[in-house]
């Protein structure tokens, strides 16, 4: 029965293959400028991603929740009572931790705060903020790092932020946008929840393997 | 046909991901061709959204051909979901390795029957 399957993805890839003659020649972009200054952005993208498409980037962040919640379940009941190993601290993971944590977090923040003027937005800045915490991480032990965060309380806060961020988009959905405002506390709100998210896919897979 | 390379490189990229899901037999390798499959997705969609001597989809930087920005929004929601769907699938797949202690799916299906 594989013959099929290999033969159904070679023709839908000379499908694919022979479509792609109609993206020639190009397109002109349809005028963008006045709909992107009317949701009080700069960049288009971010128009798009939370003005024009809201529905859309409220509900990826519903099904983002939803897995790292489904992540939780999987792994949170193994059950694993195995003792860590102890973790080796090295000094150059530690020192480079110290030295990079602070103007990665003043990055992610900056990318969040500017992401509807110019290249960045919510995604890219949780991105940011959790390859961050996994610097930390790999310097110092997922599970004190855990400890010292106080995790609990940021997975309240991860709900928190999704429950803020629906509220607010259903509410401009309703009443209109009011403007760059809006743009920039949903993509402060956007880097907590996608940060903490990778946060706890993270912490999950190393305590199922035993340390990072 | 500016732009071209970039198309062969995708549809290449989802033929390999594609075939690697279909051929190998371990769970692990079907996820990594899955992933690659849709990194040549999201190369796809860059791809359409590529405009000759193009400047980014950013108001105030002069006039002149910009790049699509709707194709450059797909592709935030795609990376993100995919992101989080491979986190999952790979719990998963930490939790079949628990409990059955194979990641072959014929054995699998051995176990099954």
């Amino acid at each position: 029965m594989k013959w099929v399957a290999r033969t159904a993805i070679l023709a839908l890839l000379s499908l694919v293959a022979v479509g792609t003659r109609h993206l020639f020649p190009r397109p002109d972009v349809a005028p963008w400028q006045e709909p992107t200054a009317q949701y009080g952005a700069e960049n288009a993208v971010a128009a798009i991603v939370l003005g024009a498409r809201l529905w859309d980037t409220l509900l990826e962040v519903l099904v983002y929740a939803l897995a790292i919640a489904g992540v939780k379940m999987a792994l949170g009941g193994l059950g694993r009572a195995r003792p860590l190993p102890p973790v080796p601290e090295t000094p150059l993971l530690r020192r480079s931790a110290d030295i990079l944590l602070g103007p990665i977090v003043i990055l992610s923040l900056y990318i969040a705060a500017s992401g509807h003027l110019g290249p960045g937005g919510g995604f890219p800045a949780g991105a940011i903020l959790g390859s961050g915490l996994l610097l930390l991480a790999l310097a110092k032990g997922v599970e004190r790092l855990s400890q010292e965060l106080h995790e609990a309380t940021w997975e309240r806060s991860e709900y928190g932020a999704i429950a803020a961020l629906l509220a607010l988009g259903g509410a401009f959905l309703c009443l209109g946008f009011p403007g760059s405002s809006f743009l920039v506390s949903a993509n402060l709100l956007i880097t907590m929840e996608v940060a903490i998210g990778a946060w706890v896919v993270l912490h999950y897979f190393a305590r199922a393997r035993g340390e990072v | 046909m500016e732009g071209l390379s970039a198309f062969v490189l995708a549809i290449i990229l989802v033929g390999l991901g594609l075939w690697t899901l279909i051929e190998r037999r371990n769970v692990i390798w079907k996820l990594l061709g899955l992933n690659v499959a849709s990194g040549g997705a999201i190369l796809f969609l860059v791809a359409v959204a590529y405009r000759p001597q193009a400047r980014p989809a950013l108001l105030g930087l002069g006039p002149g051909p910009t790049a699509d920005p709707l194709p450059q929004a797909l592709v935030l929601t795609a990376i993100v979901i995919h992101f989080a769907t491979l986190a999952l699938a790979l719990a998963y797949v930490i939790f079949l390795t628990e409990h059955r202690h194979t990641q072959d799916i014929h054995k699998l299906e051995r176990e099954e029957e």
